[in-house]
């Protein structure tokens, strides 16, 4: 065998032994833990910091604008700033601009309710609190407070009570979502008059103190599309709304120029992004331990250390195998 | 237990795309065509339970919106396009959307996406008290975006020092682009499938947590 058949072979590999090499290198690290740490971003941290400086008076959106296609990205920024948000009594109203988005809202919902989650919120559905609403009692503090002297514990684990109406509110999806953004700069209310589970906006005390965009702190929009460019434009634009986002990694370069310009607070690109944002939750106390992005993390540079090996062989075998000088390789490459 | 049997069909399912990589084949096929059918049927039912059925039919019934009749009709002149003989009324719904949409949209995309941007090009390429690394992020910016342009200007040939190798630093700058999307793709990908392998290992073989 040549040497200049070694390197054919090399550049000609069959693409299924990469692709068993890339799925095996992806599957260890989840067995060994090589502990790789995570340093958080400016990009992340001014997210990180701006809604950190948010109280309960505040209030603020995360548009969950991907798909399942998306989720193993995305799901974990928003899930991270949920958190975040209830941890410091900050009101969260969810939007989706897609029905399939819709359902991604609703598995956030179900992820961060599940007592089975570590760090878990306990859901009160907006039914279950009406006799405290209508005797006036909202102030998160009181709240919680009078809902507890009913005799009503937290379960062992839960972070904190959430309260649908006050703490969250799930809009849910609605159609021509741009224009759904603009019509919620004049009034949310008109936009959804009832949520996703069917409950009276009007009746929601959070809706009482924001009524609509302009009485909101910020939009995180997680997207595995140029969805998020419609709450710069629609949002941003024009009534001036900080906006945060929270995008794929192969739309992270893409959405650079928005953060340059000082259109949006800050970007989580990727898993990486959601990663560092859950770092920061856990340095900080908010939450006990890093999640699920944090966990892939491990995977995600074990398997960059593979995809550089390859691109670094495929280069020697190029140039070595003299495959630069011709104009096509053998086997019609 | 329907939790379990949702994650047996989503892990099933998820393997059944997988076998893919090895080669074409039918269980591949059959998963993809479903998952168009589903998204298709869901996003279907999804849009008549949260839109159609509380904000158009819901209201409409109980008597007191019969200005949605109007929004109504020209929602349903959209289904016309299946038949051939008056499928012209579907013009009117687009036309309308399409305009609408252009109004609204225009002078606030300009702003964001073209004049904003603009903004953020111009930079002071040095002030007093600015570090030096800002200043070459200036300076790299602003030649950067100059010989891209270049690159893209067609009405002269690019010769010369100006056309010439404005455009050759031009083709440089964009390949750093392409390399910087191309390392971020790599990390998308390799994230789309670590979500799927906790989801394997972890949601429904139990052996990581």
């Amino acid at each position: 065998m040549s040497a200049v058949n070694i390197w054919e072979r090399m550049l000609n590999i069959d693409r299924r032994w990469i692709f068993l090499g890339i799925g095996i290198v992806s599957i260890v690290p989840f067995f060994i833990n090589f502990g790789m740490p995570v340093r958080t971003t400016i990009e992340v941290e001014s997210i990180y910091d701006y809604v950190d400086e948010l109280g309960s008076e505040n209030a603020i959106f995360i548009s969950f604008d991907f798909a399942p296609g998306t989720q193993a990205e995305n799901m974990p920024m928003a899930v991270a700033v949920m958190r975040h948000a209830f941890y410091n009594d900050v009101p969260v109203f969810m939007t989706a601009n897609w029905p399939l988005h819709h359902g991604m809202m609703l598995a956030a919902m179900e992820y961060v309710f599940n007592p089975t989650t570590e760090g878990f919120y306990q859901d009160i559905d907006f039914d279950d609190w009406r006799e405290l609403r209508e005797a006036g009692v909202t102030a998160k503090g009181d709240l919680v407070d009078a809902w507890e002297s009913q005799g009503n514990q937290l379960p062992d684990g839960a972070m904190g009570w959430v309260f649908e109406g006050r703490d969250y509110a799930a809009l849910g999806y609605a159609p021509v979502f741009n224009l759904v953004i603009l019509g919620m700069t004049i009034s949310i209310e008109t936009q959804y008059p009832i949520d996703a589970h069917e409950n009276a906006l009007g009746e929601m005390p959070m809706l009482q103190e924001h009524k609509s965009l302009r009485e909101v702190d910020l939009t995180l929009t997680c997207s595995g599309s140029a969805a998020c460019e419609w709450w710069i434009t629609y949002a941003r634009e024009k009534i001036g709304m900080p906006v945060a986002f929270g995008v794929t990694a192969v739309s992270a370069t893409d959405y650079f120029p928005y953060l340059q310009t000082g259109q949006v607070i800050g970007q989580m690109g990727g898993l990486r992004g959601a990663a560092e944002y859950e770092v920061l939750l856990a340095e900080n106390g908010i939450t006990s331990s890093t999640d699920k992005a944090f966990t892939g993390m491990d995977v995600q540079s074990v398997a960059h250390i593979l995809i550089i090996l390859l691109i670094i062989m495929g280069n020697i075998a190029f140039f070595a195998g003299g495959f630069h000088k011709k104009a096509l390789l053998k086997e019609g490459r | 237990m329907y939790e379990t049997i949702g994650i047996w069909v989503g892990a099933i399912f998820t393997l059944a795309i997988y076998s893919f990589l090895y080669k074409e084949n039918s269980i591949y096929r059959l998963a993809e065509h479903l998952v168009v059918g589903i998204s298709a049927g869901y996003g279907m039912a999804i849009t008549y339970q949260i839109t159609i059925k509380p904000r158009l039919v819901d209201p409409l019934l109980s008597g007191d919106h019969w200005i949605l009749l109007i929004p109504g009709i020209l929602g349903l002149l959209y289904i016309t396009r299946f038949i051939p003989r008056i499928s012209w009324m579907s013009r009117y719904p687009i036309g309308f959307y399409m305009g609408t949409a252009m109004g609204v949209g225009f002078p606030l995309t300009m702003k964001a996406r073209v004049l904003r941007q603009l903004e953020g090009a111009m930079v002071p390429l040095y002030q007093s008290g600015m570090a030096w690394y800002e200043v070459t992020g200036n300076v790299v910016m602003i030649l950067g975006t100059l010989a891209a342009l270049i690159y893209f200007f067609f009405s002269k040939p690019h010769k010369g020092l100006f056309f010439g190798t404005g455009s050759k630093i031009g083709i440089w700058v964009i390949m750093v682009g392409f390399g910087a999307t191309f390392g971020f793709t790599v990390m998308g990908r390799i994230s789309l499938l670590i979500g799927r392998i906790q989801y394997l290992l972890g949601d429904w073989l139990h052996v990581i947590e």
